[in-house]
């Protein structure tokens, strides 16, 4: 049985009957989403299933499923988060329902027009270093007040990223692995995308490891590499598990400028801090990152 | 591109112990210091506040600190002197001392506050004696640490706060440990201005071995957090002696050092009763030729091969060693003239420094290779040197900077 809700447009107008001009657009993960007009503004309308029945929807004792735990989780960042630099909570908050049997949520985000960072590296390669740098301060941006919230985000990667039309601003999305430093965590285990993984997140199982924004720098700076060089600087395809694992916490990339003429030095020696293997070892503030970016 | 470590402002401080009698404000008077770690054990309380305004009446720029050495509360049987006379003190605690938020943040807060109208530079944190990074002393140090923090942010118009540690040499052999230890005393909620560490040696002997691993993680640990880049926090490091200037060299801001052997390094042993007895120190010269504080007979043997003129530090102090037919016959030197001698000397040492961490290693690597020819050289010519006066510790420097180049990225240039 799929993990996905099967909806209708009309289900969905039922559901949300202040949209309008609601079509289907994406399905992955554990959501699908539409996209449909409320006001004058264009929002996604994300879906998911929940493995509990209508009866226990009173029941506040009922401990919440993960996919539940998760898009809360998501839905209290995007609408507490200050930068405009994160994606913005809807005017439909996090709702739960059946709908044909099924336990769904759904809720509705800012849509973003525009393309992904992942998309557009595909299309056009490397970046110039003025874009790396506007990148690098607004998704900067969204981690300090990631952060001011108590929270990590541990997904970063040019996917989670969007290039925003008209005004070509970064903005990150999908905060639903985001993880509360004061509350629990939802999972068990390291949990994100690999590749992009700082080297804490490996080690996340041990309680002792240090898991802060520091690791958010880190997936920045892959990604910053990424952009600046249009290559991983840890990642091939014919990469293991222990392999990747053992680049991440143990190989050294070349800096940028050896490996793109002209590429400024001190660009590049801001992405190796963000790499550095230690928290230690990166930008011990955003406003710090924030400062030496605009220096550049 | 070259690190450049915080400005040059401050470098030799004298570490205080039992009776100083004209020691210090001859080091002031001497130029060869810039402040005082005060030790809360060897002063009463109103003495040292006496002494302190003493000190600021007569020397207007030196910076002093107040070590109120609270790690002593958990040694058995403590030789504590004076310090059952400070407020926050109280001998005896083990670990369940510690348990409850509550008594660590009166601890914190007891001990800050007997600071904050001393007149000194910077408020140290309470702090206990660990062996590990990774046991339970290690965690109620991070507790009062923390706690320090809180109760310093609601003091008003306080001095800066430097966070105190003091661990075992032997804590420094687990890097993943240390490791952990930076980043957590590196987040951005940790608001110190910076660090008081000091290494409980291993062995009671005094010499200047340091294993290397275990030298290269303290170094690392001393830049990692003083140096500019990443971190550019303020290191101060206690009971150093000449590895205090290695300590300089990669970022620390200070390094103290006394006026006997056990000032001078610190040996936990020191802080408990003992059985009375023991013969006292042999005179030494401390030669920055050999990076080391040699015995005054070694010294004669040395003039007598007609080579004293290598060995010596060229700083003022020299002319009381070399005003009579020999080291031995030189009757102004004594033990009160070879403890300003080794801050004089110390203090030389670290003026050519430059702030430049590979700069500065490169050239300290280059007075170690120096010195061991040296020690050869006069090896050669049947001048022998005691255990602790040898050149063993150059075997230890050498790969310790060594390894230590290789963990902070820095390649010898």
């Amino acid at each position: 049985m799929s993990d996905l809700p099967t909806l209708t447009l009309e289900q969905i107008a039922e559901l949300i009957p202040e949209a309008c001009g609601i079509e289907s657009l994406d399905k992955g993960g554990q959501k699908v989403v539409f996209r449909g007009t409320i006001g004058k503004t264009q929002y996604a309308l994300k879906f998911a299933k929940v493995p509990i029945l209508p009866d226990d929807l009173e029941n506040e004792d009922f401990p919440m499923s993960d996919v539940a735990a998760r898009a809360q989780r998501e839905v209290e960042i995007m609408r507490d988060c200050k930068s405009r630099y994160m994606v913005k909570l809807g005017p439909v908050g996090l709702q739960f329902t059946t709908v044909n049997d099924q336990a769904i949520l759904y809720f509705s985000e800012e849509f973003v027009t525009g393309q992904d960072l992942r998309a557009i590296l595909q299309h056009d390669g490397r970046f110039p270093p003025r874009e790396i740098v506007k990148l690098g301060l607004h998704v900067t941006d969204a981690i300090q007040s990631l952060w001011e919230l108590g929270k990590v985000h541990r997904d970063i990667k040019p996917g989670n990223i969007m290039r925003r039309d008209p005004s070509l601003e970064y903005v990150l999305l999908d905060a639903g692995l985001a993880f509360d430093i004061v509350g629990e965590s939802l999972s068990i285990g390291p949990v994100g995308t690999p590749p992009y993984f700082s080297p804490e997140q490996f080690d996340f199982s041990n309680r002792r490891t240090v898991l802060d924004f520091r690791s958010d720098l880190f997936s920045l700076g892959v990604t910053m590499y990424e952009m600046a060089t249009d290559q991983h600087p840890f990642w091939k395809r014919e990469d293991t598990s222990r392999s990747l694992f053992n680049k991440i916490t143990m190989f050294n990339p070349d800096p940028p400028h050896k490996i793109v003429p002209d590429f400024p030095e001190k660009l590049s020696d801001i992405v190796m801090r963000m790499l550095g293997k230690s928290p230690h070892l990166r930008y011990r503030r955003c406003q710090q990152l924030i400062d030496a970016l605009s220096e550049v | 591109m070259p690190l450049v470590r915080y400005e040059l402002l401050m470098a030799v401080l004298i570490q205080h112990g039992h009776g100083k009698s004209n020691k210090i404000t001859a080091a002031f008077d001497n130029g060869s210091v810039n402040g005082v770690v005060f030790g809360a054990r060897n002063e009463k309380p109103d003495s040292l506040r006496a002494y302190i305004d003493e000190i600021h009446d007569n020397y207007e720029d030196c910076e002093l600190f107040f070590d109120p050495q609270f790690y002593v509360s958990t040694l058995t049987p403590p030789n504590d002197r004076y310090l059952p006379e400070y407020p926050y003190y109280e001998s005896g605690r083990s670990a369940s001392d510690f348990t409850g938020l509550r008594h660590v943040r009166r601890y914190a807060k007891d001990t800050l506050q007997f600071q904050a109208d001393l007149g000194v530079s910077a408020l140290l944190s309470p702090t206990i004696i660990f062996d590990s990074f990774s046991d339970r002393w290690h965690q109620i140090a991070l507790n009062l640490a923390d706690a320090s923090l809180e109760c310093h942010a609601g003091l008003t118009d306080p001095p800066p706060l430097l966070l105190s540690f003091v661990f075992a040499e032997a804590a420094l052999a687990d890097t993943d440990e240390v490791n952990r230890f930076l980043d957590t005393v590196t987040q951005d909620e940790w608001n110190m201005a910076g660090f008081y560490f000091i290494v409980a040696r291993s062995e009671m002997a005094y010499h200047q071995r340091f294993e290397p691993s275990r030298l290269a993680q303290y170094l690392y640990l001393a830049h990692v957090l003083g140096a500019e880049e990443p971190n550019g926090l303020r290191v101060f490091c206690g009971y150093t002696d000449f590895v205090g200037i290695l300590l300089r060299a990669v970022g620390a801001e200070a390094f103290a050092t006394g006026w006997n052997h056990s000032l001078r390094q610190f040996h936990r042993g020191n802080f408990l009763q003992r059985r009375p007895g023991g013969r006292p120190a042999r005179e030494r010269y401390s030669s920055d030729r050999l990076l080391n504080s040699i015995l005054l007979g070694e010294l004669q043997s040395i003039f007598e091969v007609g080579q004293l003129d290598e060995v010596l530090s060229n700083v003022s102090l020299d002319d009381q060693i070399t005003s009579g037919s020999g080291p031995e016959a030189a009757t102004n030197w004594n033990r009160a003239v070879s403890q300003q001698h080794h801050w004089q000397t110390l203090g030389a040492m670290d003026d050519r420094l430059s702030g430049d961490v590979q700069s500065d290693l490169h050239n300290i690597v280059e007075w170690l290779q120096n010195a061991d020819g040296l020690y050869r050289e006069l090896e050669a010519v049947g001048v022998q040197f005691e255990g602790n006066s040898g050149r063993d510790h150059l075997r230890d420097w050498l790969p310790g900077i060594a390894e230590f180049q290789r963990m902070a990225g820095l390649t010898s240039s």
